[in-house]
């Protein structure tokens, strides 16, 4: 509760004066434009997702670019991930303006949102929400030239955005197309404001995209941790309990986050007898974030 | 059995008074005045050097730390188990400082000095950044004493009491390794150093995470 205040707290005065952005709009005058930008993105979606039928995401299947010498070492028990229901998803658009909230996600420019151009990291395809699928082998990681884009050994391609210099090899190397590129300086542009601050911001120059709210994951792993130690019990940290911004705001819990290797999971839970499905680019890069549609 | 009894009220009574006596002959010291002026130039050199602003209240750790047997998460409240250490606010202070002690000349003026301290008579000025995850209490909870990164309980009393003895440090040492508390400058490498088991091998902590997205976001 105190750390709930304490944040609603700097929140206020933050945002009151409109310090750190430049400019000295309203909180509310902003997040109207946030609205109206999600509200455009999902009246203009277009795009389709060519669905293939996949098995339910085990293990990684791939070799864990860039980054596998800490990995190697402690084999994770976790692989977080998504499914999707198209059975439930209307394409309301409330998991977009909740993800761009919680991740501090830039707008963008009138030009750029009159060309389709935005920084959201979950794009409507097809009428359903599309966000990076945290491939197992993911073809991003293998061609970055920094070690920015990496996995972690609980299945998540994170970027460093600190080693990020832009090269965009990624981005060209994504088949799905799921990563944004600032080419505007949003703080600079007052595109942009910390509306959380357990998210950085991201600087002109760098990729970025979907992290499935990570830090959300890094918290509550430190927690555990803490928790366990203290009570000295040998417990492993399995992610239980923890949600993403936009499986949150769902209305209709289309969207289930979870841990692919944990029983106990809502996740394993609700695609237990449904029939999986992933756009036919990534499924042979063995995604994460799959799409659930009728039984099995 | 009273005879022991009388023994142990003596002893105790002779402590109590013996520790208020100390408490009289020490005058307060306000030795933190000069703080600021010299915080600019040594011994914030490192960018990650973490510094104690204090507003006005005089302040001895060697006085407040084990001498009276208080650790340092009882007034640093979340160093053991929380996200953060956060540092007290004057109602913390006030907390144990509304004892008789006030009967002392020399805490009168200590008194008087909270009396017209604010609210908040201390800041941290933590640097860490936003790209950043420390928790400070799973550092604390897998073993790590406060004197490994902070240094030694010495050094932090020193941090506050005698900055010239910091600054004196700071200049014997190559490179200017030292943060404010004596203890080593902490960057990413110190992290990493001890993350990987290379340092502090004689502990025996469990093997730490090296991913990059353990720490970074």
């Amino acid at each position: 509760m105190a750390l709930v205040g304490l944040l609603q707290g700097c929140k206020k005065g933050q945002l009151g004066d409109g310090a750190g952005t430049g400019s000295g709009e309203r909180l509310s005058a902003f997040m109207k434009r946030c609205e109206d930008e999600v509200r455009l993105a999902v009246s203009e979606a277009h795009g389709r997702m060519d669905l293939v039928k996949v098995p339910m995401p085990k293990e990684m299947k791939g070799s864990l670019a860039g980054f596998s010498a800490g990995s190697a070492r402690e084999a994770s028990v976790n692989r977080f991930g998504m499914a999707i229901d198209l059975d439930l998803c209307n394409g309301c658009g409330k998991c977009i303006l909740a993800c761009n909230t919680e991740n501090n996600v830039a707008l963008v420019t009138d030009e750029e949102a009159a060309r389709g151009r935005f920084m959201h990291w979950i794009d409507m395809r097809g009428g359903a929400p599309f966000m990076c699928a945290h491939c197992g082998d993911a073809p991003c990681e293998k061609v970055c030239p920094t070690g920015a884009a990496n996995h972690t050994p609980d299945g998540i391609s994170a970027m460093m955005y600190k080693r990020c210099t832009g090269s965009r090899f990624c981005g060209a190397n994504c088949p799905a197309k799921a990563r944004k590129f600032n080419f505007n300086d949003a703080q600079e542009l007052g595109l942009v404001r910390k509306l959380n601050y357990d998210v950085p911001l991201r600087e002109k120059g760098v990729m970025e995209k979907c992290s499935l709210c990570l830090h959300r994951l890094q918290n509550d792993r430190m927690r555990f941790k803490t928790e366990a130690a203290i009570a000295g019990s040998n417990a492993e940290w399995r992610g239980r309990g923890v949600k993403t911004a936009c499986a949150e705001a769902c209305p209709r819990n289309a969207i289930v986050f979870g841990n692919w290797l944990d029983p106990e999971s809502p996740l394993v839970k609700a695609a237990q007898g449904r029939q999986l499905y992933a756009p036919r680019e990534l499924a042979e890069h063995d995604p994460a974030v799959v799409f659930m549609m009728g039984k099995r | 059995m009273k005879v022991l009894v009388a023994v142990l009220c003596l002893f105790c009574a002779f402590l109590t008074a013996d520790f208020i006596w100390s408490q009289g002959e020490t005058p307060v010291r306000t030795g933190v005045s000069g703080f600021e002026e010299r915080a600019g130039d040594g011994v914030r050199a490192g960018m990650e050097s973490r510094g104690l602003e204090s507003r006005g209240v005089p302040f001895d750790h060697a006085l407040h730390g084990d001498s009276i047997g208080l650790d340092c998460a009882a007034c640093h409240t979340g160093s053991k188990s929380g996200a953060r250490a956060y540092m007290p606010a004057k109602s913390d202070c006030m907390d144990c400082h509304r004892l008789p002690l006030t009967e002392k000349p020399g805490i009168e003026k200590l008194d008087s000095a909270l009396a017209d301290a604010p609210e908040h008579p201390w800041k941290a000025v933590s640097q860490l950044p936003d790209h950043v995850v420390f928790h400070h209490g799973v550092h604390s909870a897998a073993g790590v004493t406060c004197a490994d990164c902070h240094g030694g309980r010495g050094a932090v009393a020193r941090a506050v009491d005698d900055r010239e003895a910091i600054a004196r440090d700071a200049r014997n040492v190559p490179n200017y390794e030292r943060n404010v508390y004596g203890g080593l400058k902490i960057d990413m490498k110190t992290c990493l150093q001890c993350h990987k088991g290379e340092t502090f091998k004689e502990r025996n902590f469990k093997p730490a995470a090296t991913y990059c997205a353990a720490c970074h976001r």
